[in-house]
């Protein structure tokens, strides 16, 4: 072996490693997720129970935040405080979109309870290469989505912005790729919970963009998230392309619960608005 | 004799101090190769091409096979190559106040095919990990022009995005910060070139921040000089989002000093999608110390800033991992992961043991 070589490596290590070992921060004036206390009202620790606070600060924020967060979530899926709520209760995952990342009331039908405990139907086991969450940690994530998954008891508690603007956030599917089976629903996300009585005014209809096949659907809110609105058709839907279409006496819009409207789709002449193409896939 | 003393407390020091990864490309930094010598995807990671099957057959384990059962060279037919890994595991975590976990785990199998339809020329290549649980498609692309320092490329499709070191460990800082790793691909397209020094990216894709709405989209680059012991690199993104704009910036670099391989990186990543918006940093030290033949001990220490403007916040990885490859496309990893952060989040304090079987194709 060569000496030299091996010399110049030790004295690299040697150089490079105190260095690194003295980075690490000593978290003076920080909460145990690393934020500054009294940053949002929080001040410390925060012991795990079935509340979505709670499992935002235990588990959320210090371990799936590490992807799951900003830009570069996967799945667009942002564990943040601000966002988890919105975007877990009531809205489909994007691997497989029959079935609701949260499905209020039942815990074994929530794909994020498919993840955690390493059965879902696609892809690995969360948190990505672990260490898995424990089974009584799961286990309180169980009990709240049993609940009924109510939003977080306090304020939140985290540093993403709130996104005060009325928009949409989410369309699944949203055409970005084919979805392998006629999808039970195509959900819409938004930043702000919609006035459900305002929705009795719209109705939607799933039609081929070749326009020989047209189904009626059915327009309501998501289990226990008014923040979700989900469209259902009333029939599967056969592979092929789709437009979902939006119909109301007058411009198709939602309303949020301080009475703001927002437009939905890209209207067209005929009244109507055209919300999102997708494409339902031919499996061989 | 000072040699011997060094290697000794080299080897010491790092027991004490705790390291750890998975990383493949310290083979490239050691023995000057470029990604597309040992693997069909020129931005490296997956299925081996011809040279990549000998290197692995030949050079990297303790022992070769006698020749009556060294039948495997990759191919099943002249045009179409596949491949696969596979990595088992069982571990132990502890972390302070918390129960200490253990337990077996399938982390993933997957297999890698590439359809050459024309030689050197036109190709469609597939990752697909097939497990645990269902099939899940990771890459997909069709690529056209030749990759082996012919020039321009492209592909479209599925695939990675080029961004710093290509490391088998997903969960390392500087890939989880950019978000950017095997495990999360784009849809899109990519302009490559190779020559043999050089090798360059220029990527169009949907951007991970538009899954679920479509609307916005990233451009990401890289660009890389290699050279027979040392490489740099640079790498670029930038992503407009409904939920915020995102902006990385990356350099790494590669270097040999005798019988170690070094590798470091460095990210910093502006996201708009806080309020007010955060600048983030991470960092990559590793070095992979070949003792002999199917035998190499890596070290890696990590560091992460989540939010420049929070003092005291930072937190950091050291990982001591021992890699025995005894024959052909088996190997037995074992190693130790010690964090090290804020003395107040346990998992940022946690440990973890963990054996590894690596079996390849």
């Amino acid at each position: 072996m060569n000496s030299s070589g091996v010399t110049r490596s030790g004295v690299l290590l040697g150089l490079c490693l105190p260095l690194l070992q003295a980075c690490a921060g000593n978290g003076q004036g920080l909460d145990a997720n690393g934020r500054p206390i009294g940053e949002s009202g929080g001040s410390g620790s925060v012991p795990l129970s079935a509340d979505l606070s709670s499992i935002e600060a235990n588990v959320f924020t210090p371990i799936c935040s590490k992807c799951h967060i900003g830009g570069g979530a996967p799945e667009g899926l942002r564990l943040d405080s601000a966002d988890a709520y919105n975007l877990l209760v009531g809205v489909p995952s994007t691997e497989v979109p029959s079935i609701l990342r949260v499905k209020p009331g039942d815990p074994d039908n929530s794909y994020i309870i498919q993840k955690l405990e390493g059965h879902a139907a696609v892809g690995a086991q969360m948190p990505l290469g672990g260490p898995y969450l424990s089974t009584a940690t799961i286990g309180f994530i169980r009990q709240w989505i049993s609940n009924g998954a109510p939003p977080a008891s306090g304020a939140a508690s985290g540093s993403i912005n709130a996104t005060p603007d009325f928009v949409v956030k989410a369309i699944v599917p949203d055409g970005s790729e084919p979805v392998a089976q006629s999808p039970p629903q195509i959900s819409v996300a938004f930043s702000r919970e919609l006035d459900g009585n305002e929705l009795a005014l719209l109705s939607a209809r799933v039609e081929s963009m070749d326009g020989i096949s047209t189904v009626t659907a059915r327009i309501s809110l998501a289990s226990g998230n008014s923040k979700v609105l989900l469209i259902t058709p009333d029939e599967k839907l056969a592979p092929g392309t789709y437009r979902v279409m939006l119909r109301s006496p007058v411009t198709p819009q939602v309303s949020d619960l301080s009475g703001r409207t927002l437009a939905l789709g890209k209207q067209s002449q005929n009244g109507e608005s055209e919300l999102v193409q997708f494409e339902v896939e031919v499996l061989p | 004799m000072m040699a011997r003393l060094l290697s000794a407390s080299f080897l010491l020091l790092a027991l004490l101090l705790g390291f750890a990864a998975h990383a493949e490309p310290y083979l490239a930094v050691e023995e000057g190769y470029k990604c597309n010598v040992c693997h069909v995807n020129p931005t490296g990671g997956g299925l081996r091409n011809d040279f990549g099957v000998t290197y692995a057959k030949v050079l990297l384990p303790e022992q070769s096979i006698g020749p009556e059962f060294d039948k495997w060279n990759g191919k099943v037919a002249d045009i179409l190559h596949v491949g696969g890994d596979l990595r088992a595991d069982w571990s132990r975590t502890t972390a302070p106040n918390t129960p200490a976990t253990d337990g077996f785990a399938l982390e993933q199998f997957r297999v890698y095919g590439d359809l050459a339809i024309i030689p050197n020329k036109l190709g469609i290549y597939v990752d697909e990990q097939i497990a645990p649980n269902g099939s899940q498609n990771e890459e997909a692309y069709v690529r056209y022009g030749n990759t082996n320092n012919g020039g321009f490329y492209f592909k479209g499709g599925q695939f990675y995005l080029p961004f710093g070191w290509r490391l088998q460990d997903q969960s390392a800082f500087v890939r989880q910060l950019t978000g950017i790793n095997m495990t999360t691909p784009d849809k899109g397209v990519e302009i490559g070139y190779e020559k043999p020094h050089w090798s360059a990216q220029l990527d169009f894709t949907n951007g991970s921040a538009n899954t679920g709405s479509g609307t916005g989209h990233e451009v990401t680059g890289q660009v890389q000089y290699v050279q027979s012991i040392w490489r740099l690199g640079l790498a670029a993104s930038s992503e407009q989002a409904q939920v915020g704009n995102r902006r990385m910036a990356g350099i790494f670099a590669g270097l040999k000093t005798g019988p170690v391989a070094w590798l470091g990186e460095f990210d910093v990543v502006h996201d708009d999608s806080f309020a007010p918006a955060e600048t983030q940093a991470a960092a990559l030290f590793e070095g992979d110390w070949r003792l002999m033949k199917g035998h190499n001990l890596k070290l890696t220490a990590e560091w992460e800033d989540p939010d420049r403007r929070v003092p005291n916040d930072q937190f950091t990885r050291y990982s001591l991992v021992y890699e025995y490859t005894p024959i052909p496309f088996l190997q037995l990893r074992g190693g130790y992961r010690r964090d090290v952060g804020i003395p107040q989040s346990p998992s940022e304090n946690q440990r973890q043991l963990f054996v590894e079987l690596h079996g390849y194709y």
